[in-house]
């Protein structure tokens, strides 16, 4: 052999060699999922509808979960459910997982006609009757959008059976991350009022009678109220309140670009001036965190007073407010800056500083060339103490659920990840090349919940449907599970 | 004379015709100049897009143009559906953030896109106005975004833009950055 062609076959081998590890790593169906510290416990496929927020909830002696849902696809924009042998529209499932190994369909609701998020019912929270002031106390309530146009609140005390309670319309441009306070009955609700300038802002409404919504204001950025001129802020993403108690609402703005958190004092917000000029806007707000204008805000999951083990020995600052923000990747492949994980320490209100981050190494699982979307998207936002302040999950796209240790905020680390299995519903994932789609099918866990028993529920944007998942190993003595 | 004046009058029309035609030949910018200039802005979350000006003395007035795809857009069936999101989207605000719509928009065909394009009254940092126009159009859950600005009219200044962005080299490229290449 002489040197040119020795030369051309080590290349060639190196050639082979990297493309198989790259392809080893494309899922196929029927290979085994891929964990660590992590197991599946049961599975429903979720009539293989795109699935946005999953919600736990107990009622009575059962654990149901409430399942919100994108449009359908350019395939099946309305897929059959079987339980009424009718194509319905994407919605919202509810499914009884009191036995996560044999979760069971129970229903399901349909949404706004529609495909991927142009129709749907992505959102969906729950309150006990009992919990809300004025509520009725034999009835459950499921808050969940209807599609961009309209919220609705259903009573689901008899989850088989769900029955619609009331419905607050008007011309909505959009909806999405919605709030609901169950031992006050208020409700941040994420909104596109036809007059302001932003697809997404923020409705303030009383639900603590769910029959008898009563508005208490729209709230937004100056610059977003109507009649404004200008730029125009990056729109809202979901805000999550700690209530009366800790009297703070933090909303998350933008999506996977110019993001920000604002701070906000939810007594002003509730009780001052309601008419959307921009002074009243800001009276309300303690401050802002800017984000790069690579990241946006998909979650902002506060983590108040959390005693910090390094800290213990100092005089003061024993203990921060500890700020979790999730950033959305929305492009497939690789194809914008990492959108992914931040802690911010904001025990200094109007000073917060983001203090540490957190992504899956991408080499780790070659996830650019997976297909679909690789970076976060959201986090469990259950506050029962089993996780709480312990231990984070978090929706990865490709790279599944991946479970942080945060006991130490300013080092969060991975403990653990899921990454389920596709089957034959997945749906495919695709890129421009040269003017043509080229498609791949991957995971691509959206959504993530944990429940009050320690189980993690994870739904697939490529309609994959729901994984119940446990923690194995070392993973659940971080969590103090024995 | 009676059977004269409708030969007259016909003269007249088309006189008027074939000025207004010299006319609105002499306002576009057809051959004008226009000359790629580099990024004039900071660095934000999308990458930098192309910068081009066009002189006075070709374009009858200082104007230029920025254009780019932003890849990734939440509005993937309703498009670009109403004039509060060519003012959320068109990079108006790279130029000033202080911006007023001179009126409602109209629709628009870029690259084979179909989108808006308003005017809008700049106020600059240093006090001065200027007149601008963004575009916006998409196609799926992509947008390319477009602002223009000069010293003149509003409307010299789209009728300059939307010739220029018309022009075969200018389509070829939003084609291809649209398609990330």
């Amino acid at each position: 052999m002489t040197g040119l062609l020795k030369l051309a076959a080590t290349f060639w081998i190196i050639f082979v060699a990297c493309c198989s590890a790259a392809y080893a790593q494309q899922q196929v169906v029927g290979a085994p999922p891929e964990a660590s510290n992590m197991k599946l416990v049961g599975s429903n496929d979720l009539q293989a509808r795109s699935a946005y927020q999953p919600t736990i909830h107990h009622q009575g002696d059962r654990w149901i979960a409430y399942i919100g849902h994108h449009g359908g696809t350019d395939d099946i924009p309305s897929p059959v459910n079987p339980l009424t042998e009718r194509a319905e529209p994407n919605g919202t499932s509810i499914v009884d997982v009191t036995d996560p190994a044999k979760p069971k369909y129970l229903a399901h609701i349909p949404g706004q006609e529609g495909k991927y998020e142009g129709g749907g019912a992505q959102m969906v929270r729950v309150c006990d009757g009992k919990a809300l002031p004025k509520g009725d106390p034999n009835a459950v309530y499921m808050l969940r959008t209807f599609g961009g146009e309209a919220h609705e609140v259903w009573n689901v005390a008899v989850p088989e059976k769900p029955v619609l309670v009331s419905r607050i319309a008007g011309g909505l441009k959009d909806t999405h991350k919605n709030w609901w306070e169950c031992d006050t009955g208020i409700a941040f609700l994420v909104s596109g009022a036809p007059d302001w300038r932003t697809r997404r802002m923020t409705q303030v409404y009383d639900l603590s009678d769910p029959a008898n919504p009563k508005k208490i204001r729209d709230f937004g950025l100056p610059g977003q109220e109507p009649g404004s001129t200008g730029a125009v802020p990056t729109e809202l993403h979901g805000p999550i309140s700690t209530g009366p108690d800790g009297n703070r609402v933090y909303f998350g703005y933008g999506t996977n670009k110019g993001g920000f958190i604002q701070i906000v004092d939810r007594e002003k917000l509730l009780k001052g001036p309601a008419e959307p000029t921009a002074e009243n806007l800001r009276l309300p707000e303690v401050s802002r965190l800017a984000m790069s204008a690579f990241n946006g805000a998909h979650t902002t999951f506060p983590m108040l007073k959390m005693p910090i083990a390094e800290f213990a020995k100092d005089k003061d600052g024993k203990s921060r407010d500890i700020m979790m923000v999730v950033d959305e990747a929305i492009l497939n492949e690789c194809a914008e800056p990492r959108q992914m994980v931040w802690f911010a320490d904001v025990t200094v209100e109007n000073r917060p500083m983001m203090i540490s981050s957190y992504t899956v190494p991408e080499a780790s699982g070659n996830f650019c060339q997976r297909g679909g979307r690789f970076g976060s998207h959201s986090s469990n936002e259950s506050m029962a103490p089993v996780y709480y302040k312990k231990m984070v999950f978090i929706a990865f796209f490709n790279a599944g659920v991946r479970a942080l240790d945060i006991r130490d905020p300013y080092h969060p680390v991975e403990v653990g990840f899921f990454i389920p299995s596709i089957t034959k519903a997945t749906d495919k994932r695709c890129v421009t090349i040269d003017g043509k789609d080229r498609c791949k099918v991957a995971i691509q866990t959206n959504n993530v919940e944990t429940d009050d028993r320690g189980y993690i529920y994870i739904v697939d944007r490529a309609n994959t449907g729901l994984h119940i998942l446990e923690l194995t190993g070392p993973a659940r003595a971080v969590a103090g599970l024995p | 004379m009676m059977r004269s004046w409708p030969v007259i009058a016909v003269a007249a029309l088309a006189l008027g015709a074939l000025s207004g035609v010299a006319a609105y030949e002499n306002a576009r910018p057809r051959g004008a100049d226009w000359q790629e200039i580099a990024w004039p802005f900071p660095r934000d979350g999308w990458p930098a897009g192309r910068a081009f000006r066009c002189k006075a003395s070709s374009c009858g007035e200082d104007i230029e143009v920025y254009v780019r795809p932003k890849l990734g857009f939440c509005n993937c069936d309703s498009g670009v559906a109403d004039d509060d999101e060519v003012d959320r989207v068109a990079d108006l605000d790279l130029i000033s953030a202080r911006f007023v719509p001179l009126r409602a928009g109209d629709a628009v065909d870029v690259a084979e896109m179909r989108g808006r394009v308003r005017a809008y009254g700049l106020n600059m940092p240093d006090g001065t106005p200027r007149a601008a126009i963004g575009i916006a159009a998409s196609r799926r859950c992509d947008l390319l975004v477009a602002a223009a600005q000069g010293k003149g009219e509003a409307a010299g200044v789209q009728r300059a833009a939307l010739a220029f962005l018309d022009s075969k080299e200018m389509t070829n490229w939003m084609i291809a950055a649209m398609e990330g290449r």
